[in-house]
């Protein structure tokens, strides 16, 4: 295996395209895992190789080494650590048959150099392995879940990948439910992540490029894309980004978004995460790569549009008139989560003229024994609210749920009866609150939560204008800001006429001819056949036939 | 996208059409029934022209060279000496510019929305979003205002639909005005064109076009829209107020807003809102005329840094602004020194047209 930024530069010099790399490729992998300045061959002596390991490894209660006699001739031993390895596949596939005597001596090799081939091409039933002679990549191999074996007079070393996969089942995304669409999340387990999108993708052209990633950690990070419809420009930029990223551990997928982002000073994500299979595979077809880590139940897809934020599976599998209808809803209460409090206190402090008179009477007289001004009584108002919120995520889900709905009742009712705040304040921050959990996409959610506090404080202070100068500044960052290149607000600016047809709108699937214009895909087109012809059939011809 | 020149003919379009849009909106009708009376909406129409002589000049000689932007050509074209004379001229043209759109919109807010609040603060607020906004390239630069524009529009027309029932056609006659005399006929004609000078934003972009050969007619279509869209202003506010009672309104566009109002339930009074919006449009063309004084003064200076160049001018476009000692005072600074920007900005790229012509023709060649 190679490290990231090998990966990049021979991506950079391919110019054709590449053979399959998958993850199963390890078997045929000889280099270096990792990379060390200078190469120390296996001693010859079994007892010296042993205690070697021992030494860099120091003393550890989990490593395992067992010594036998290797088909009654020749003294052995296999180390591992053996809360990563399936001890009973071991049993099975690795002892029993290497100290098994067989029937017929005369087959074994009496050449101790024949021995691992020997052993590879007879004894052990086991698909991923590889001979190494360097004795420095071996604890590396044994971190990794592989078990070594060590044979007197043998100056190589056999490396047997039984790393034991324990893994939770597959269950729902707990963070993006669905109505309808598939009932799958990602786990923490890279390869059950790679064999979700892989059974939905049964196409060749999918590529999954693994390397392992912090110098702690040791992560294995995958890289994936599908050959000729993800821009190679697109993944070499990836590649280069993953390829600098020098830290000594990557604990969750949220690691890497911060080391590869476009902009960290933006509140806006740039790099979207998910923890869904089918909308992972969505992106890839649409042209866009994803990235995976082991021991972390999201995958990343780059690049993220501020337009893919709103989006849900649902408005795909839903019909389109309904699926454009809801998208709408989502984005205006999108904008509602955002802009809602800071209106109403600059209307209520500054432009109360705008509101029908006896309206405008009703409001000031629920204000009345209200001892804050506006601006403080929505702030106020509204980081309880938020203080709410933190606290039911961190509560045991027993009583979150009971938390939450008291929480909300009690307070907002006794916060009235006391005085402290209007009943329209009570009203608004509870839309605005209800607004943001509309955001399917947490991380934007968490965005315009945190702007609304500033929206206010520009409420207060100035009134209509200030928010109309927060607006900008908020919207002026977002036209500045991009995603591995792509301007974060394609396709309403840059306009593109092909790209509106997945947007505020999510047009008809047959529709939806092109694959995103902005991610220049070599092979841009998805639909075959021409359009209106086959929809006119469709509805026309076709229908009536059954009528004939 | 990875091609270097991203700007569509469109954007470009967007770009000057909103620059144009600004602070001029709300006291346009008055400015021009002040000097025509009823002849308002034809002055204005013939300024359209008037202010199509430079515009057509800058764009056509822009497009000879599509590589260069005019800062740069007109040093070969005229010699570095005057070329960077020039360009001072532009920058310092340009800087007054920014700040007495600044100072304008800062008098609006201090008479409409905020009686009590120091002017100072509100035109820091705007000034500094503008300076940080002028940070960035030309691309980004013309994404804002291509994303904007819609909602310039978009809030103009409604309060001009809500209008046209109150349109009385007798405001509107005699169309060649009651005292009709060339001279301030012709003084209308010139105030309204130098509203134009906005359209200088495109030496910018041509070098930045997909398709620099549209420039000139893009950039006179752009001009023409904004001109039509001006002029549909005053002959509302002309024929819902009639020319006495517009002299009397100091912003004639603003009391349409007030006098508009949405059926009789949510919305009563839809000024407020109004100014608001209009906040954007005083917001884009500050933006172009703080970004071509910026520009200007790196050509001038030759340095790359624009970011430290927009920090530099903040506080001097701060102190000029607040330069004036009055209202008025700002209005008639405003006016003089807009009436020299387009004598300025016609006669320059007039003369490097004409320059350009000669040496073409004296066989000295130059890149296509």
């Amino acid at each position: 295996m190679q490290d990231w930024n090998e990966k990049y530069l021979t991506f950079k010099q391919k110019k054709t395209p590449a053979k399959n790399k998958a993850i199963t490729s390890q078997s045929t992998g000889s280099g270096n895992a990792h990379p060390t300045p200078q190469q120390k061959p296996v001693d010859l002596e079994l007892k010296n190789n042993l205690q070697t390991i021992q030494e860099i490894l120091g003393d550890n209660g989990d490593l395992v080494v067992r010594n036998f006699r290797m088909y009654g001739l020749y003294d052995a031993a296999i180390v591992f650590f053996f809360p990563l390895i399936d001890e009973e596949q071991i049993h099975e596939h690795v002892l029993k048959p290497l100290m098994n005597i067989p029937s017929a001596p005369l087959t074994i090799p009496t050449q101790l150099s024949d021995l691992p081939n020997f052993i590879w091409n007879i004894t052990v039933h086991i698909a991923r392995g590889s001979t190494t002679s360097d004795l420095n990549t071996l604890p590396i191999s044994l971190v990794e879940g592989n078990v070594i074996l060590f044979i007197d007079g043998v100056g190589q070393a056999l490396t047997f990948n039984l790393r034991k996969n324990e893994h939770r089942s597959i269950e729902a995304p707990q963070t993006e439910l669905t109505i309808r669409g598939s009932r799958e999340g990602f786990i923490e387990n890279l390869e059950a992540n790679i064999s979700l999108i892989r059974y939905r993708l049964q196409t060749p052209d999918f590529r999954v490029q693994t390397c392992p990633l912090g110098t702690r950690s040791r992560s294995q990070v995958a890289l994936c894309y599908i050959e000729g419809i993800a821009n190679p420009a697109l993944i070499k930029k990836v590649m280069k980004r993953l390829s600098a990223i020098h830290t000594d551990s990557i604990i969750d997928a949220g690691y890497i978004e911060q080391f590869i982002e476009d902009q960290p000073l933006s509140p806006f994500p740039q790099v979207q995460s998910t923890e869904r299979p089918d909308k992972s595979t969505a992106a890839l077809l649409e042209g866009r790569a994803i990235i995976l880590v082991d021991g972390s139940p999201f995958s990343l897809i780059v690049p993220a549009l501020f337009n893919q934020f709103f989006q849900t599976i649902d408005d795909y599998t839903e019909r389109f008139i309904v699926g454009s209808l809801i998208r709408l809803i989502r984005l205006v209460a999108l904008i509602f989560s955002l802009f809602f409090p800071a209106l109403y206190v600059s209307i209520i402090s500054f432009n109360p003229e705008l509101l029908p008179t006896e309206f405008a009477v009703a409001l000031s007289g629920g204000r009345a024994g209200v001892p804050l001004p506006a601006l403080l009584e929505v702030l106020v108002m509204e980081v309880f609210m938020e203080v709410l919120r933190e606290a039911t995520i961190r509560l045991p889900q027993m009583i979150g749920g009971a938390l939450s709905i008291v929480g909300v009742l009690v307070i907002g009712q006794a916060a009235v009866a006391a005085g402290l705040a209007s009943p329209t304040t009570v009203v608004v921050v509870a839309l605005t609150t209800i607004g943001s959990f509309a955001t399917p996409s947490y991380s934007t959610a968490l965005a315009l939560r945190m702007l609304r506090f500033p929206l206010i404080v520009l409420a207060g202070c100035f009134g209509l204008y200030g928010v109309m100068i927060g607006t900008l500044v908020i919207i002026n960052h977002l036209l500045f800001l991009e995603s591995f290149g792509v301007p974060y607000m394609t396709p309403y600016v840059p306009f593109k006429t092909t790209d509106m047809k997945d947007s505020v709108i999510r047009a008809p699937l047959w529709w939806m001819k092109q694959r995103p214009s902005f991610l220049n895909s070599p092979n841009s087109t998805r639909l075959a056949h021409q359009l209106p012809k086959a929809f006119s059939d469709l509805i026309f011809k076709d229908r009536g036939d059954e009528y004939e | 996208m990875n091609n270097n020149r991203p700007i569509t003919t469109f954007q470009f379009m967007a770009v000057i059409i909103s620059t144009i849009i600004g602070v001029g909106i709300l006291v346009f009708p008055r400015y021009m029934v002040e000097y025509g009376g009823n002849s308002a909406p034809l002055m204005s129409i013939l300024a359209i022209f008037a202010a199509l002589i430079g515009c057509w000049f800058t764009a056509s000689v822009c497009r000879k060279y599509p590589n260069e932007t005019l800062f740069v050509f007109s040093r070969r074209l005229l010699g570095r000496g005057m070329a960077d004379f020039s360009t001072i001229i532009i920058f310092l043209f340009f800087l007054n510019s920014t700040s007495s759109n600044m100072r304008q919109f800062g008098e609006v807010c201090i008479t409409v929305l905020f009686k009590r609040t120091p002017i100072e603060i509100l035109m820091l607020i705007l000034l500094i979003l503008v300076g940080l906004s002028v940070r960035r390239n030309i691309v980004k630069f013309t994404y804002i205002h291509v994303f904007y524009l819609p909602f310039i529009l978009i809030s103009v027309i409604i309060i001009l639909m809500l209008s046209l029932k109150k349109i009385d056609g007798l405001n509107l006659l005699p169309i060649l005005g009651n005292n009709f005399t060339l001279s301030s006929f012709s003084k209308g004609v010139f105030l309204s064109a130098s509203l134009y000078q906005g359209t200088f934003i495109l030496i910018l972009l041509v070098p930045l076009m997909r398709k620099p050969k549209q420039a000139v007619k893009a950039a006179n279509a752009a001009l023409f829209f904004s001109g039509i869209f001006y002029t549909i202003i005053v002959i509302v506010s002309l024929g819902m107020f009639g020319m006495n009672e517009i002299e009397l309104l100091i912003y004639p566009t603003l009391e349409l807003a007030r006098s508009a109002s949405f059926g009789t339930g949510l919305l009563e009074r839809l000024d407020a809102i109004f100014i608001v919006v209009w906040v954007i449009s005083v917001f884009t063309t500050i933006f172009t005329n703080y970004y071509l004084a910026v520009y200007a003064l790196r050509e001038l200076i030759r340095i790359k840094d624009q970011r430290l160049i927009s920090s530099f001018l903040l506080p001097f476009i701060f102190v000029l602004s607040l330069l004036p000692q009055n209202f008025f005072q700002v209005y008639d600074v405003a006016l003089v020194t807009s009436v020299i920007g387009l004598i300025f900005l016609t006669v320059y790229p007039f003369l490097l047209w004409v320059v350009d012509l000669i040496r073409n023709k004296g066989g000295l060649s130059h890149e296509k």
